[in-house]
C-alpha cells in the first residue's frame, strides 16, 4: 500500500520491518506555506522533518546552506545533540513527515546502521573542516609525480676520467653526483665517493673515476609517484635515485628535494634560483616556487607570510634572470622593477609578467633590443606567461630612461585619463629587483612630488573604489552571482577596493611604502586612519587573500571566487566581517576625496 | 440560526448524557477528518464497512493519533463497492459491531469540527446510526474540501466553466501526494492534506489557476 512514509529513502531503508512499523505509528505529517519558518536558527527542534513534498531551505542566518527536498530529512545534528542548528524555511508549499525525537534516539540507540547515517551525516558536517585539511595537506603530495620535483640535470662523464676532472665538473653543474659510462654500463659517482677516495684511500686525484663507479643505479621513472620514490630510497638507503624515461637518463633525484617538496623548505628554494648558472636551471627551480605556497599553507603559516617567502623568492629570480641576460650596459645603468600585485608583494601564484627598466641614461639601441626580448623569453620560460597588457620589459612604454619616465607621469596625469590613471597605480606599486634600486626612488619621487595638491586627481584616481559593489546585501546577507554558480568575488568586492583605495590614500601623502599592509600602517602612524580601522582593514585584506588562497588551493587555478554555501559558519562571519570594514573603508574614502560630486 | 436552534434541540433529545461533551466548545485549531467506506452508494439501503478519522491540530496533520476501525455491516456487500473499496465479506467479517465503532468514533471526534470530502454522505451514513442510538445527529460544524476548492478555483469564474470536482483531480491539482484511494485512511489523511493547503490558500487569499478554456475557432 503507498503510504506517507516511504521506506526505501535512506537512512529508513536500514531499518527493520517492525522497526519501519513503528515509526509509521510514531509519524505526523506538518504543513508549511512558502516562507515559513520550520524552525528558528538555534532551536532544538522535537522531531526530525522528512520532506514529503516541497522543498525546504536551510539557513545560517541570511546564507542558504542547502535545500532539503522530497525524502530528505533533518536536522539530525541539532537532533541528537539537542542544542540548535541553522533555521529552516519552506521555499515552497511543503508537507513533511514528523518523527518524534524520543522514537529517532530510539532507533538510533537499537540500529547501529541506522545510527551509523545519523553519526555520519553529523560528523561529516562538524569534522569536514579538519579532516579535509589533514587529507588535503599530505595526500596530494604524496600523489605527486615525481616528474614534479625538482631534479638534477644528469651529467655524464667517461670511466677514464680524473677525480680531479669529476669534482670540477661536479662544481660547475652544481650537482653531487655524476653518471659513469663504461661501455654498456652506467654507475653513479657521488661527491662522497670522490672524497674518500682522495681523502681516505689517497688515491690520486689523477685516477679514473671509473672504478669508482658504483652498480646497479636504482632508478624511477618521471611518471612514479612521489611515495614510490621515496619507499625506494628507503628500501636501498640511497641519498639520490636515478629519473629514467625509455631507458634515458634525464635527471638525479636527491633526498633533499623530496624532502623538501613534502616539508617546504623554502630556504633551499633561494639557495638554487642564486646558484643557478642558466636560465634552463633557474626555470627548474622556479617551477618548484608554487609547490612552496602550497606546502606553506598547508602547515597553516599565515597568507602574508607566505606572501613575502614567494615575493622573497620571485624577487630572488629576476634578479637571477637579469644577472644572466642582461648586457652589461644595462647591468650597469639599469633598474629592473616588478610592478602590480608583484611589486607590492601581495603576489601568490605566479600570474603573468608585470615588469619594467628603467635606464640610468640610454645604452646602445641594440643592447636594449636585445635584453627586452631575452628577459622576456626568460621569465616566460620560467612560467610567467605574458602580460595582456604589455606591461613589460619587451614593451618600450616600460623599459626606458628615468627622463622618458618622468615625461610620462606629466603625461598620464594632464591626460587624466583611465589608462593615465591605471599607469600611475601599477607604477607606483613597483618595487626595485635589480640593478640601480635609486633610480626607481627617483622615479617614485618624481610622481609623488607631481601628484601633490591634486586633489581632483587624486579624487578621480580613487574613484576607482566603486567600480564594484561590495557583496553584502541590504539584510547582511552575502550577495552571491548566480551566473558563477553562487559564488562572490573576492578580488573585486573586496581586494581591489582596499588595495586600490589604500594606494590612493598613499599617494596623497607621498608613502614610498608598496605592502598594502606596510601602506596601512605607515598611514595609521600618519592618522590618516584610526589605529583601531587600521588593524582592522589589514585584517580583513589579510582573510580575504587568505581565502582567495586557499580556493586557488583548491582549485589548482587562479580564482577569486568563493562560494559561501562551502564556507563553514565561522568563516561566512568573517567573511561579512571582512566586507564589512571594505564597506567602511569606501564610506571614509568618499568622505575624504569628496567622491559625491562626480 | 437555524443551526444554532438545531444544536439545541440536539442537545435536548440526546438521549445519553455521557455524549454531552459534542455539544462543548471544540479544542481551539483543531479538526477532524472523516472517511467511511460503504457497501454501496444508497445512505437508506448501504451500510458503513470501514471508518478512519484523523485529528488535525494547526498546521499538523496527528496521523499518530489516527482511529480506523472495520465495521461488520448488516446490509449485503454490493459487488460494485467491493471492487472501489476492496473490503471482501471475508475482510469485514472480523469487523466489529457498527455500534461499538460509532461511540468510540464519537469520543475521538468530539466536538470538534469535521473535515471531509463529499462530507454528506459520510455524515449522513453516520446520522442513520446517531438517530437509533443517541436520538440525535452529529451536531459538528462540518467543513466540505470541495466546496473550499470550488471557491478557490471557480468562485470567479464565468458561466458555463468546465467545473471538475473529482477527488483525484482536485488532489493533482494542488501537487499533492497521491496515496492509495478508497482506504478510509489513505482518503482521510489525502483529504486532511487538502484541508490544510487549501486553508492556507484561503488565508493568504491565493486563487488556484484555471486551464483557460479552448478558444473557439
Amino acid at each position: 500500500m503507498a503510504h506517507h512514509f516511504d521506506a526505501k529513502n535512506a537512512p529508513f531503508d536500514r531499518l527493520t520491518a517492525e522497526e519501519v512499523d513503528a515509526v509509521r505509528e510514531a509519524l505526523d505529517i506538518v504543513y508549511f506555506r512558502p516562507n515559513e519558518t520550520i524552525f528558528g536558527r538555534g532551536k532544538a527542534p522535537d522531531s526530525l522533518f522528512i520532506v514529503i513534498k516541497g522543498l525546504v531551505e536551510e539557513r545560517d542566518g541570511d546564507d542558504l546552506v542547502a535545500l532539503r527536498g522530497p525524502g530528505d530529512a533533518f536536522d539530525s545534528r541539532a537532533l541528537v545533540q539537542g542544542g540548535g542548528s541553522n533555521a529552516f524555511i519552506a521555499r515552497e508549499e511543503t508537507l513533511c513527515n514528523l518523527l518524534p525525537r524520543d522514537v529517532t534516539l530510539k532507533l538510533i540507540n537499537q540500529n547501529p546502521r541506522f545510527a551509523s547515517f545519523f553519526y555520519l551525516d553529523i560528523a561529516r558536517k562538524l569534522g569536514a573542516a579538519t579532516r579535509e585539511e589533514e587529507a588535503a595537506r599530505f595526500a596530494p603530495l604524496l600523489a605527486a609525480r615525481v616528474r614534479d620535483l625538482f631534479l638534477h640535470p644528469a651529467v655524464f662523464m667517461d670511466a677514464k676520467d680524473t677525480i680531479a676532472d669529476a669534482g670540477a665538473r661536479m662544481k660547475a653543474a652544481n650537482c653531487h653526483a655524476l653518471l659513469v659510462r663504461e661501455g654498456a654500463e652506467t654507475g653513479i659517482v657521488t661527491r662522497t665517493d670522490l672524497l674518500n677516495a682522495a681523502v681516505l684511500d689517497r688515491r690520486s686525484i689523477e685516477s679514473p673515476i671509473g672504478s669508482l663507479a658504483r652498480r646497479p643505479i636504482i632508478s624511477v621513472a618521471p611518471d612514479d609517484l612521489v611515495s614510490t620514490a621515496l619507499l625506494r630510497m628507503t628500501k636501498h638507503n640511497k641519498q639520490r635515485v636515478a629519473v629514467t624515461e625509455n631507458s634515458e637518463f634525464v635527471g638525479l633525484l636527491e633526498d633533499i628535494d623530496l624532502l623538501s617538496f613534502l616539508a617546504g623548505n623554502s630556504q633551499l628554494v633561494a639557495g638554487r634560483i642564486d646558484r643557478s648558472s642558466s636560465v634552463a636551471e633557474l626555470a627548474r627551480a622556479a617551477r618548484t616556487i608554487d609547490t612552496q605556497i602550497r606546502t606553506l599553507r598547508r602547515q597553516g603559516v599565515r597568507v602574508d607570510i607566505v606572501c613575502e617567502i614567494v615575493s622573497d623568492l620571485n624577487r630572488h629570480l629576476h634578479a637571477k634572470l637579469f644577472s644572466l641576460v642582461a648586457p652589461k650596459s644595462i647591468r650597469e645603468s639599469g633598474c629592473l622593477i616588478v610592478m602590480g600585485s608583484e611589486g607590492r608583494g601581495e603576489q601568490t601564484f605566479r600570474t603573468d609578467q608585470d615588469n619594467g627598466l628603467i635606464l640610468a641614461a640610454s645604452v646602445p639601441p641594440a643592447d636594449l633590443e636585445t635584453f627586452r626580448t631575452d628577459m622576456f623569453d626568460a621569465l616566460e620560460q620560467c612560467g610567467f606567461p605574458p602580460c595582456p597588457g604589455e606591461v613589460m620589459v619587451r614593451n618600450p612604454v616600460w623599459s626606458k630612461t628615468l627622463a622618458d619616465f618622468r615625461d610620462d607621469f606629466s603625461r598620464w596625469l594632464a591626460l587624466s585619463n583611465e589608462t593615465g590613471a591605471m599607469n600611475i597605480a601599477i607604477f607606483y606599486d613597483a618595487m626595485a629587483t635589480a640593478g640601480e634600486a635609486d633610480l626607481l626612488r627617483t622615479a617614485k619621487q618624481t610622481l609623488i612630488d607631481l601628484m601633490h595638491g591634486e586633489r581632483v586627481y587624486l579624487a578621480r584616481f580613487a574613484r576607482a573604489i566603486d567600480a564594484f559593489p561590495t557583496p553584502i546585501g541590504f539584510f547582511n546577507n552575502l550577495v552571491t552571482s548566480k551566473a558563477e554558480g553562487d559564488a562572490l568575488d573576492l578580488k573585486k568586492g573586496g581586494i581591489f577596493p582596499i588595495v586600490h583605495g589604500v594606494r590612493a590614500l598613499a599617494l596623497e601623502n607621498g608613502l614610498h611604502e608598496t605592502g598594502t599592509a606596510a601602506r596601512i600602517a605607515r598611514l595609521g602612524e600618519l592618522g590618516a586612519f584610526e589605529h583601531q580601522f587600521a588593524r582592522e582593514l589589514t585584517e580583513a585584506l589579510h582573510y580575504l587573500m587568505t581565502l582567495r588562497l586557499d580556493a586557488q588551493i583548491a582549485e589548482a587555478a587562479p580564482t577569486s571566487l568563493v562560494k559561501p554555501g562551502e564556507l563553514s559558519t565561522m568563516e561566512r562571519d568573517l567573511l561579512r566581517d571582512a566586507f564589512h570594514v571594505v564597506k567602511r573603508l569606501r564610506e571614509m574614502l568618499r568622505r575624504h576625496f569628496n567622491l559625491a560630486m562626480f | 440560526m437555524l443551526l444554532a436552534l438545531k444544536r439545541r434541540l440536539h442537545r435536548h433529545l440526546l438521549r445519553d448524557p455521557l455524549y454531552a461533551f459534542l455539544f462543548e466548545p471544540p479544542p481551539p485549531g483543531e479538526a477532524v477528518s472523516v472517511d467511511c467506506e460503504t457497501t454501496g452508494l444508497s445512505t437508506r439501503k448501504d451500510d458503513i464497512v470501514a471508518v478512519a478519522a484523523i485529528r488535525i491540530r494547526g498546521n499538523r496533520i496527528l496521523t499518530s493519533e489516527r482511529f480506523e476501525a472495520t465495521v461488520k455491516p448488516r446490509a449485503k456487500l454490493n459487488a460494485e463497492a467491493i471492487k472501489v473499496h476492496r473490503l471482501r465479506e471475508q475482510d469485514v467479517a472480523s469487523g466489529r459491531s457498527i455500534d461499538e465503532v460509532l461511540l468510540e468514533l464519537l469520543r475521538f471526534i468530539g466536538s470538534r469540527p469535521l473535515v471531509g470530502f463529499y462530507l454528506e454522505f459520510d455524515v449522513a451514513m453516520l446520522n442513520k446510526h446517531m438517530r437509533r442510538l443517541l436520538g440525535i445527529e452529529l451536531p459538528n460544524q462540518q467543513i466540505e474540501v470541495s466546496g473550499i476548492y470550488y471557491r478557490r478555483k471557480y468562485g470567479d469564474a464565468p458561466p458555463g466553466t468546465q467545473v471538475d470536482l473529482r477527488f483525484i483531480s482536485i488532489m493533482t491539482d494542488l501537487g499533492l501526494p497521491l496515496l492509495d484511494q478508497h482506504d478510509a485512511y489513505s482518503d482521510a489523511l489525502m483529504t486532511a492534506m487538502m484541508y490544510l493547503k487549501l486553508r492556507d490558500l484561503e488565508a493568504r487569499d491565493i486563487r488556484i489557476a484555471r486551464q483557460r478554456a479552448k478558444p473557439v475557432s
